[in-house]
């Protein structure tokens, strides 16, 4: 059996159903837009995570340092940096031969390989950080020990491209914020409504003894019920909407480094944060405004 | 059972409602609050049922400091009391039974207790017959019994009566103050009634509190009453 309040929730939404379906058209809008954000902001988080992580610092040593003293040195020093996780050496053999391989042609690596007797590559060190944000310092870092000839990370466009995403994320969040202050603003609104038609029953209820927390529940319900409403056309987006991408993309987007998250459970956390949502706002209009109505009565 | 001392109200508009009104009223007891309008009647009932507080003074109703309360104390302190209006308050869309039986779930009776309570006070009221009936296929003398019978179905001590009689006709009113004259001495409830109806009041006579612009100008033990600028 329904308990009175969730019915008599019903029954408002019911009764102003031309108000409640513009509330909850304003949950769907934000919804959907919190949705995108939410799928967007995660890979985004995974994307940088994995950028970071595969970021090593090219380290090249001076040909006058190459002997293996000289470089066991540099080792040392780039080691007691720290943030340093890994140092791993390459010879200039193995860089020239890494240089060969960047060639997709065939032909052109026959080419290019008789360089390889007087061999222009330096002998190099891969230093892995355990932070993507300490890259640039410790680059620095390396840079000034002597035997260094040049520090390499190669991805200033990619850390600049994460930090670029990273400011977009925080101008989303504002906006997703401003959006469900005015979902929460209108299902304020048709509560109120719902409350103006229900006066008469409130000041009976209120003279027979009901307390405030037993005439709140019905209003609370009927907007929560207009939050799950809106949330449902967000979260059959979400969980239609993602799969079609991951299908049509095969998982991949942009290149290799950027992948999907499999669907399930990835959209069902996310229509789940969505539903949640989606209640949380109508709970918090509704209470607001039926307890404005009920601060200024004893 | 209700002891109104040294109670002053004032309202933040400014507006001086009671002056220094002292009341005493016994458990069992029936009295009329007359006075014409804008005499503070409708604040005197505003400080009995908790909804106003007065600026001085005590309003003590069944022992409660009624003006000390908090505001989340007050529906529990409104189930002592039951509270009839001039113009009924019944809910349009719900059905007399349905309209006496609302009151005691909103105060989390126990269904089975609320149907029969709510057959019984239908029958202390003569509208045994009338539970599906909805109010406007009500006369106003029946709509006003149906609205006594939601008053007193939680067995109030005290019940406060706002012109109960106020939009019925000489006839009615009769009918009415008979009901509530049986209340009163059946169930020994306490019985606060503001009317401005003399004819009533002279003709159903009993203890009388003459209220003039917020002044207790009279407090008549044996009743009746002709106004003194006539």
């Amino acid at each position: 059996m329904i308990s009175r309040p969730i019915k008599e929730g019903f029954r408002g939404v019911g009764r102003h159903w031309g108000m409640a379906l513009s509330s909850a058209i304003a949950v769907t809008i934000t919804l959907t837009i919190i949705s995108i954000f939410l799928i967007f902001s995660w890979h985004l988080h995974t994307f940088t995570k994995s950028v970071e992580y595969s970021m090593k610092i090219a380290v090249l040593i001076d040909s006058r340092h190459e002997s293996m003293a000289a470089e066991q040195k540099i080792r040392n020093q780039i080691e007691q940096i720290e943030g340093v996780k890994v140092v791993e050496y390459s010879s200039k053999e193995q860089e020239f031969a890494y240089y060969l391989e960047q060639y997709d042609d065939a032909a052109m690596r026959e080419a290019m390989a008789p360089f390889g007797d007087d061999n222009p590559m330096s002998d190099a060190f891969y230093v892995e950080v355990e932070d993507g944000d300490l890259i640039e310092t410790i680059a620095s870092q390396i840079r000034r020990i002597e035997g260094v000839s040049d520090v390499d990370y190669g991805g200033q466009t990619t850390i600049d491209m994460v930090a670029a995403m990273i400011t977009i994320r925080r101008f989303g969040l504002i906006f997703v914020a401003a959006l469900s202050v005015l979902a929460i603003f209108l299902i304020q609104n048709t509560i109120k409504l719902t409350i103006g038609a229900r006066q008469d029953e409130i000041t009976i209820m209120r003279n027979v003894g009901a307390t405030n927390g037993f005439i709140r529940a019905p209003f609370v319900w009927e907007g929560m019920i207009i939050g799950v409403l809106g949330a449902i056309l967000p979260i059959a987006l979400t969980v239609y909407g993602y799969y079609a991408l991951y299908e049509r993309t095969k998982g991949v987007v942009f290149s290799s480094l950027f992948h999907l998250e499999q669907p399930m459970p990835f959209s069902a956390y996310i229509s789940a944060i969505l539903a949640v949502t989606g209640i949380l706002v109508g709970y918090i209009g509704s209470w607001l405004s039926v307890t404005k109505y009920l601060r200024w009565k004893r | 059972m209700i002891e109104c001392s040294h109670v002053y109200k004032k309202y933040k508009n400014g507006t001086n409602a009671l002056y220094d009104i002292n009341i005493s009223v016994e458990q069992g007891e029936f009295i009329y609050i007359i006075g014409p309008t804008g005499s503070g009647k409708s604040t005197l009932i505003k400080l009995l049922d908790g909804e106003e507080i007065p600026t001085k003074g005590t309003v003590k109703v069944v022992g409660i400091d009624v003006g000390s309360l908090r505001a989340s104390q007050v529906p529990i302190y409104r189930r002592n009391i039951g509270v009839v209006f001039q113009d009924y308050k019944l809910l349009p869309t719900k059905t007399v039974f349905e309209n006496i039986t609302y009151a005691l779930e909103v105060i989390k009776m126990k269904k089975p207790q609320v149907r029969a309570r709510a057959k019984e006070v239908m029958g202390v009221v003569g509208l045994g017959e009338k539970g599906n009936a909805f109010p406007h296929e009500l006369s106003g003398g029946q709509q006003q019994r149906v609205a006594i019978a939601r008053a007193i179905a939680n067995r109030p001590k005290v019940l406060i009566a706002d012109e109960p009689t106020g939009n019925l006709d000489p006839g009615k009113s009769d009918e009415i103050m008979d009901l509530l004259e049986r209340i009163n001495r059946k169930y020994g409830t306490t019985i606060l009634m503001v009317t401005h109806d003399l004819t009533l009041v002279n003709k159903h006579r009993k203890r009388t509190v003459v209220l003039e612009h917020g002044h207790i100008v009279a407090d008549l033990a044996e009743g009746g009453y002709v106004r003194h600028d006539q």
